[in-house]
């Protein structure tokens, strides 16, 4: 077979979607890892396939069905008991914070006069009761701002304050042993450099797919080094994506633990794309 | 399992696998017709036949690419019996004109969405089975019933189309990808 024929687009497609046979997509592997171009057609492949994955991820919902799906009424059961509690949460406080008033208003001499018999409360203790009581208030209204928000340790991230110079993000989707030496070399020099010449900087380490191993702790063989890191840089933040971990307890029936300090995030995709917006350099090991 | 269990059987796990199943064929009709009614419609229909037919399934590992070979009937169907006169390899059901694209034009994912809405209907079924579920080229061609080699050419097809009209975009708008370099 020539070699035109051999890396045809149609070929390299199957390449890509690992429908060739085992031999031959070994020798493919070598023959594209030393073409530049053809490498590069590859990760173009690659990408656009993790861009479709990406784009429908999350479809829109359907519009709601007029039946009597059980999910459904579950969902309006428990919403139901949940505003509830809510209201009855509301009705308490509520009540709790406007009960001291009377006291200091309108009340019957007599009866100000037995309340004062009895406890008079300090007016700054009555404010202090009222601002705790408002305090409260405001977390309970915020529980459902708070349940809506699915994405909130994204977002909540994405809203610090960032007066950092330089943020870069690593892309870690391997799991060779070398590959991951070699990474973390790469991140300790970069985070090292960054300390040395008082350069402030946020590094941030993705991993998903294959990468996970990594941050696994059952699985790392990096766990000291990594937990040495994130204690000497508080800079340095270890991502996990959750659709990862998701698909091995669906897959692979694995329940993954992550090594202390290390985050999850929804989907390794949508964080560097979100990052890049951001602007973010983004390195791929 | 049989097939007839899989509807029947009252543990959690059938209602999770029939729960999982429906999520999977929405998604991949959504990307068909970007329509989230017809979709929904598209996937009702597809389970009620399915149900119908729950015998012709002689192989349950089979059973993933038997529902969506339904779903892919069901998707024939409905425009055959809408767009008559019309060959339904070669329509585009959907253009830049779709909601996604604008209202968010410039997020990756309303980008993604308009460019594979823009792809000839044959194509964007090929693209999304492959790379949405991960369905191999033999499967899909039984799926749409059409030769492997016809599913290579429309995918390989599908693929250079959303990178002509996927990079440019980007380009566009720097801050879609913006420094991207590769460490070794």
């Amino acid at each position: 077979m020539s070699q035109d024929k051999r890396f045809s687009d149609e070929f390299l497609n199957a390449f890509v979607d690992n429908q060739i046979a085992a031999e031959e997509k070994s020798q493919a592997f070598i023959e594209i890892g030393q073409d530049e171009a053809l490498n590069r057609q590859v990760c173009e492949l690659r990408k656009l396939h993790d861009l479709v994955q990406l784009a429908y991820r999350e479809p829109p919902a359907p519009p709601a069905r007029a039946t009597s799906d059980p999910t459904s009424r579950h969902a309006r059961l428990r919403f139901g008991v949940a505003a509830s509690v809510l209201l009855t949460l509301g009705i308490v406080l509520g009540s709790q914070i406007r009960m001291p008033a009377p006291s200091v208003t309108a009340v019957p001499a007599a009866a100000t006069q037995k309340v004062a018999n009895i406890a008079p409360p300090a007016k700054s203790e009555a404010k202090a009761d009222i601002a705790n009581h408002v305090a409260t208030l405001q977390s309970v209204a915020a529980i459902p701002a708070a349940a809506t928000a699915a994405a909130a340790p994204v977002v909540a991230r994405n809203k610090i304050p960032d007066n950092t110079t330089s943020k870069v993000l690593i892309h870690l989707a391997r799991d060779d042993a070398d590959q991951l030496s070699q990474a973390l070399d790469e991140i300790e020099g970069l985070l090292k450099h960054y300390r040395e010449t008082r350069h402030g900087a946020r590094v941030e380490v993705v991993v998903n797919g294959k990468g996970l191993e990594l941050v696994r702790s059952d699985t790392s063989v990096f766990a000291g080094r990594i937990q040495r890191l994130q204690r000497e840089y508080d800079n340095l933040t270890f991502a996990a994506c959750q659709n990862t971990i998701d698909r091995l307890a669906r897959e692979q029936k694995i329940i993954v633990r992550l090594l202390p300090g290390v985050i999850t995030i929804d989907s390794g995709m949508a964080e560097i794309m979100r990052r890049q917006n951001q602007g973010w350099t983004y390195l791929q090991v | 399992m049989d097939f007839l269990d899989f509807f029947h059987m009252r543990s959690r796990e059938a209602q999770h696998a029939l729960e999982q199943a429906r999520v999977r064929l929405y998604r991949v009709a959504y990307a068909w017709c970007h329509n989230a009614a017809l979709a929904d419609d598209l996937v009702q229909e597809t389970l009620a036949k399915a149900l119908r037919k729950s015998a012709q399934l002689r192989d349950p590992k089979a059973r993933d690419a038997w529902l969506f070979t339904i779903l892919a009937n069901c998707y024939r169907d409905h425009f055959r019996k809408t767009r008559e006169m019309d060959d339904i390899d070669e329509i585009e059901i959907s253009h830049e004109t779709t909601p996604e694209s604008e209202s968010s034009r410039t997020e990756i994912v309303g980008l993604v969405r308009a460019t594979i809405a823009r792809l000839p209907q044959a194509q964007r079924q090929v693209v999304t089975l492959v790379d949405l579920e991960g369905f191999s080229y033999v499967e899909v061609s039984q799926i749409l019933e059409v030769p492997i080699g016809t599913v290579m050419s429309r995918l390989c097809r599908a693929r250079n189309a959303m990178k002509a009209m996927l990079l440019p975009a980007m380009q566009q708008n720097p801050d879609m990808h913006r420094v991207i370099r590769r460490i070794k």
